[in-house]
């Protein structure tokens, strides 16, 4: 089976093709069921290879190519014709991921035929979704990073279309620009540390870039830009600071659309790249330590901005962002194991929470959760699901969040205590704000009661993938036995983190600091309760009062973290600069270069030609004008008065006459 | 006897130009049935030129060589032929020109003079690209231009006078130094000749001086055509008051003509004076690219902004060429393709919505996307392709010519990557503003674009997908050359 | 007594010098128009004349007064046709009279 896995994107892909272009927009198009039916085959064929696999019938890495195209290249002073292949290459966090994002894709369709159902652009979302998915999946699968650039950049295309997909109104556009623009700046770093690959490997297969590096090819400056670079890149994709400006906006789309922007596909892609690309690290203890405070800082900065929106999307889109600090910063410290459970875990729980707020959205027509409050009765199902996602984020054991979170505080404590320190810090707070969440929105009284009475729970088209990314929320933990099982299969994660010893990370671990397990799942899972309770205490009553009141003692803080610690603030003076700077050039251009390169050089050839016509009027043209006054005027009329009478006799004479003096002098 | 093929290329649009003088002017039907005859029938050749092509060899391919003006003292050869370079930038020329066509069949004034004048500039582009005696080449390098004053003088918008003259005389300063240049080689070299071939493997003979100022002579000349800064401020005139097709010719066309000149003379000529100029060649592309995205992003002209994106595209390839590598020279020649391409689409469609709004204000618009999605979405399709988005043709080019610039220039390069952000920037801004957001009710009843303009974007828009997927078909045909190209000198 | 070139040329040198004199003195534009006839067959004597004496061989001599005499002819009738037409708008035949290319 494994060998027709480079089916997996390209099932997507056709789909979305077909769905675009095939039948006429309605409600009732049966194209949505052939984006379904893809992604399901690439579920199937992926299951397939985690199954073979794990069993051993298949070998992984798994790796297979074909040319693409070729193109003139000189390496180390040889011009020569470079043969330019793409293909597939699994290892087991491929295999992974390709069933995640196969999953939640073929959960978020499914859920999307109730939530999009009647809108006026329902097939072509559909048709959006599968290309994204397909991008997506080639970006897991390819073994070479041109094509994953490619797919990164595809990626970023159809979430701008999704993003912006209710076009009609002002906000998505722009925040389909925004998050298009701020990936963008990232993908700068990843482009250049393309360049910088390929001038010092000559390749851009996966396997050889690897060999290469473990042969030493690479300068170590070298790899840490390119490591750099990739971070810089999936910094932009995977939402971190400070490019994570973007992610917040991003709930203008639909909400499925946010359950996979935001679950799986698109904010892994950079944690996948990193993750991808281990040895670059491994090799680069500078790069390495970067992605581990670009981690801690984006766990730490968006874990604060969560606690005061009342936006529900963007309380999670916060969390999100928080959560892929988490992981980031495990990569960062050698955990390459933890952050992938951590991704996946995360990638089921967090799929569910989105889904289940688009299932309130649905219901109440709004994201402010101050209208909501008291959904409980209406909404059991959603309400249920989402307990059970909140806890699994809040890492309240036994459900997933707890173990990959885990998983991930050991690996850190073990790198550096004051990183433990924040991320517990931050994990306290995810504790908080998710209940903070779940509790304004569903307990207390309704809030508007126009709103809440007429809520209802949704179809069982949107509720069944509820239920089932619930049930993985909670036993996704266990399938893995605490992540070891996950580990093995991952494969050479193992290898990485001994390789992460080996280069000198977790150090610290030998000189007998190792935390003992117990001793945190415990603490934490304390501390996590003791947030859950404060919370309900805040937000769990039909009275609000006391959380308006500590909004009041605290308002400059609170003003600093709903303006998001600035950093709207400074990319917005970056556009605005940048404004100015095109305007000026603007100026620059017609004011300046036009008339100095255009009409200076007009105005020389003018000054020139002015020159030259005087000099003609004065001396050139005079002198013609002497030349005929002297023989028209002077020579002239005295000379034709004596012999050009007319007479034609006198004439023949003068030629007589010249004839015989020739003759006479010719002697 | 072999075909002459290239001839047959070159001389069908001429002949289909004079036969246009022969129809009276009334009878437009019969026009348009010959000027498009007279520029398919070089497409097709073209095509077969495509299949017939010999792709591992670097030499020159379908040449034709005849004695034109032959006395004692000067020889001048009627001398054709392509290779991997130029090649392409025929199949280029003839397809635009049909497409150009296409999409000119909507002029209503003076129709048959313009036909004339439009197959007569085929002409003269074509020739440009196959000569290979320097006579020949600048006799088709100035025949290109009278064509293109008229088109864009008689044709052209509210400035069009100005305009014309403009880029008239600032292209012809500009090829009389290319003049000084071509003599200066002809001179140099012993037996005097006019044949490039010949003239590439003298400049072994030629003195550093010698080089470093002939190279200026050329580069001038090429330089305004491409264009380089700051020799660039004709374009955005010439482009906004040049009438939809004659824009598209212009961006796809004539600007790479300045490109090639520096790849097929100013490299393998004068590789001293090309070395010495580098450093300046590197600082010019980079100004190209970061400068013309920053200007087009403060445009409210659609037609000047995609203008000024020519410019920053246009330094693209001068990056490429400044790092001097087989990479980069594959990188500009195939950029100048996609650039062809994707820019001449971009131009058909802004003259789509000007022929219909009669503005080409960004801001006067707003959420058309809902009325008119098919152009909404070639528009939109366009506008990836130009930013570089992976899967259509720029990325290629444009990762192509980044390598190549990369090993030599790493920093410049490194400044050259915020042309990319801004580029997408403009674009999106543009997106946003004109097909995005509520629909503005001005344009309430704008209809979609009708048969004809379908007709000529949608291949374009078919090959930015092709090429971008599978640039196989289009890199094969210059690999070998490009590899010889750079091998010239190691 | 033989003839040799020298008579010939003589002759020719005869005709030549009347020819002038008459074109020269005659008042008459008929006359001029003889005069310069004269001048022709002195040529076409000496022609005929070198052609004989000094390239016995060939023709060409003889084939040049031939020339020349056709041509003499073609120019009468363009003199007489212009004298004719002077005389029908001017009414006059002398050549003291007729000065119309006067500087």
């Amino acid at each position: 089976m494994i060998e027709y896995v480079w089916l997996v994107p390209l099932l997507p892909l056709a789909a979305s093709l077909i769905i675009l272009f095939v039948g006429r927009e309605s409600d009732h198009s049966p194209m949505p069921y052939v984006g379904i039916a893809a992604i399901g085959a690439g579920l199937w064929i992926s299951l397939r290879v985690i199954f073979d696999g794990a069993v051993g019938a298949a070998v992984l890495p798994f790796e297979k190519d074909w040319s693409w195209y070729s193109f003139a290249a000189d390496l180390g002073g040889r011009a020569f014709i470079f043969d330019m292949r793409a293909g597939v290459l699994i290892d087991g966090a491929a295999a992974v991921m390709l069933a995640v994002v196969c999953l939640v894709s073929l959960l978020v369709q499914v859920y999307s035929l109730g939530y999009m159902h009647g809108d006026t652009r329902f097939k072509r979302y559909f048709a959006y979704i599968s290309f994204f998915t397909a991008s997506m999946l080639g970006l897991v699968v390819s073994n070479n990073l041109i094509v994953t650039f490619a797919c990164w950049e595809l990626v970023g295309v159809s979430s701008y279309l999704l993003i912006g997909f209710w076009f009609e109104q002002k906000a998505p556009p722009y925040a389909g620009k925004k998050a298009f623009i701020t990936t963008k700046l990232g993908d700068l770093g990843f482009f250049l540390a393309l360049l910088l690959t390929f001038t010092y490997a000559g390749t851009y297969n996966i396997v050889r870039l690897k060999e290469a590096v473990a042969m030493g090819y690479l300068p170590p400056v070298v790899l840490t830009f390119i490591g750099l670079g990739l971070l810089a890149g999936a910094a932009g994709k995977s939402a971190q600071a400070p490019l994570f400006i973007w992610l917040p906006d991003a709930m203008e789309g639909p909400t499925p659309v946010s359950a996979l922007i935001h679950a799986a596909p698109m904010v892994a892609a950079g944690l996948y790249l990193v993750a991808r690309v281990y040895f670059i690290y491994l090799a680069s203890p500078a790069a390495m330590e970067a992605v581990a405070w670009v981690g801690l800082a984006t766990a730490f900065l968006a874990g604060t901005m969560a606690l005061v929106p009342y936006d529900i999307k963007r309380v999670l889109a916060f969390s999100t962002v928080s959560q892929l600090g988490f992981m980031m910063c495990a990569l960062g410290v050698g955990g390459y194991t933890a952050g992938l459970f951590h991704l996946t875990t995360h990638a089921f729980f967090k799929a569910l929470l989105f889904l289940c707020a688009g299932s309130v959205i649905h219901a109440v027509h709004t994201n402010d959760m101050r209208s909501m409050g008291g959904l409980s009765k209406r909404m059991p199902v959603t309400f249920l699901t989402m307990a059970v996602g909140s806890l699994a984020l809040a890492g309240i054991p036994p459900f997933a969040g707890f173990f990959s979170k885990d998983l991930i505080l050991e690996k850190v404590f073990e790198h550096s205590h004051l990183m433990f320190a924040v991320l517990v810090f931050t994990a306290c707070l995810t504790a908080f704000y998710t209940f903070r969440m779940l509790f304004l929105t569903f307990l207390g009284d309704g809030r508007d009661h126009d709103r809440v009475a007429h809520a209802e729970e949704s179809g069982s088209v949107m509720t069944v993938p509820l239920l089932i990314l619930a049930a993985l929320a909670v036993v996704s933990g266990w399938l893995f036995e605490h992540g070891h099982a996950f580990a093995s299969f991952v494969g050479n994660g193992g290898a990485a983190e001994a390789a992460a010893e080996a280069a000198g990370h977790g150090t610290q671990a030998a000189a007998g600091h190792a935390l003992n397990p117990m001793v945190l799942a415990v603490g934490l899972t304390a501390a996590a309760v003791l947030l859950i309770l404060l919370a309900y205490s805040l937000y769990g009553g039909p009275d609000l009062s006391r959380a308006a009141r500590i909004k009041e003692r605290f308002l400059p803080v609170f003003n600093v973290l709903e303006n998001r610690w600035g950093f709207d603030a400074f990319f917005l003076f970056l556009v605005d600069a940048s404004d100015r700077l095109a305007v000026l050039c603007r100026w620059l251009d017609t004011e300046v270069i036009d008339r100095i390169f255009v009409d200076g050089w007009g105005l020389i050839c003018r000054v020139f030609a002015e020159i030259s016509h005087l000099f003609d009027a004065l001396f050139v043209d005079q002198a013609v004008d002497g030349c005929g006054y002297v023989s028209r005027d002077v020579a002239g009329r005295g000379l034709r008065s004596l012999v050009a009478r007319g007479q034609v006799q006198e004439y023949l004479l003068y030629l007589a006459v010249g004839v015989s003096l020739f003759a006479i002098l010719n002697k | 006897m072999e075909l002459p093929l290239l001839s047959l290329i070159t001389f069908i649009p001429l002949m289909g130009a004079l036969a246009v003088l022969c129809v009276p002017k009334e009878n437009r039907r019969v026009l348009e049935a010959l000027s498009l005859t007279a520029a398919a029938i070089p497409f097709a050749l073209t095509v077969w030129l495509y299949f017939a092509f010999d792709r591992s060899t670097a030499a020159m391919q379908f040449v034709e060589r005849h004695a034109w003006i032959s006395t004692d003292a000067v020889r001048i050869d009627y001398y054709l032929g392509v290779d991997g370079l130029s090649a392409p930038l025929v199949i280029l020329t003839t397809l635009m020109s049909l497409i150009a066509l296409i999409a000119s069949l909507g002029i209503k004034e003076r129709f048959k003079e313009y036909c004339f004048w439009f197959l007569i500039l085929e002409v003269g582009m074509l020739g440009v690209f196959e000569s290979l005696d320097f006579f020949l080449f600048y006799v088709f390098w100035e025949i290109t231009l009278v064509p293109m004053y008229f088109l864009i003088g008689i044709w052209g918008g509210p400035q069009k006078e100005y305009a014309a003259i403009k880029f008239f005389l600032y292209t012809l300063a500009g090829s009389v130094f290319m003049l000084l240049g071509i003599l200066a080689l002809y001179f140099k070299a012993d037996p005097h000749t006019f044949d490039m071939l010949q003239l590439m493997k003298i400049h072994g003979s030629l003195s550093f001086r010698f080089q470093v100022l002939a190279f200026l002579a050329f580069y001038f000349g090429f330089a305004i055509k491409v264009p380089a800064f700051p020799f660039h401020t004709w374009l955005p005139l010439a482009h906004v008051e040049a009438p939809t097709a004659i824009s598209v010719i212009l961006a796809a066309v004539l600007l790479k003509m300045g490109v090639y000149g520096i790849m097929r003379v100013n490299y393998p000529m004068l590789p001293l004076g090309f070395e010495w100029f580098l450093p300046y060649l590197v600082i010019i592309a980079v100004i190209n690219i970061v400068y013309g995205a920053l200007c087009a992003m403060a445009q409210n002209d659609m037609k000047k902004m995609v203008a000024y994106s020519s410019i920053n595209h246009m330094g693209y390839c001068l990056l490429a060429i400044a790092g001097a590598s087989a990479t980069g020279f594959a990188g500009a020649a195939f950029q100048m393709i996609n650039h062809g391409i994707i820019t001449g689409a971009l131009f058909l469609l802004v003259g789509v919505i000007y022929d219909r709004a009669h503005t080409r204000d960004i801001g006067a618009f707003g959420g058309l996307a809902a009325k008119v999605p098919v152009y909404a979405g070639l528009m939109s399709l366009s506008c990836f392709a130009s930013l570089g988005l992976p899967g259509m043709a720029g990325f290629v080019s444009e990762f192509l010519c980044f390598l190549g610039a990369f090993p030599r220039w790493k920093i410049y390069a490194a400044i050259s990557v915020i042309g990319i952000i801004v580029t997408a920037a403009f674009f999106l801004r543009m997106i946003e503003k004109v097909f995005l957001g509520p629909l503005n009710n001005k344009w309430a009843d704008l209809p979609d674009m009708n048969a004809r303009e379908l007709l000529s974007v949608v291949p374009l828009a078919v090959l930015m997908i092709v090429l971008g997927i599978w640039p196989r078909w289009a890199l094969d045909m210059m690999n070998t050359t490009m590899v010889g190209l750079a091998g010239l000198f190691r | 007594m033989t003839l040799t070139l020298g008579h010939y040329l003589f002759l020719g040198s005869g005709l030549f010098i009347i020819g002038i004199f008459g074109a020269l003195t005659r008042r008459s534009v008929i006359g001029i128009l003889m005069s310069i006839e004269l001048i022709f067959n002195a040529a076409n004597v000496n022609l005929a004349a070198f052609n004989r004496f000094l390239h016995p061989d060939g023709v060409t001599g003889q084939a040049f007064a031939l020339f020349i005499m056709t041509v003499a002819a073609a120019e009468v009738v363009v003199g007489l046709a212009l004298v004719l037409a002077i005389y029908r708008s001017r009414d006059k035949i002398y050549m003291e009279d007729i000065n119309i290319m006067r500087g």
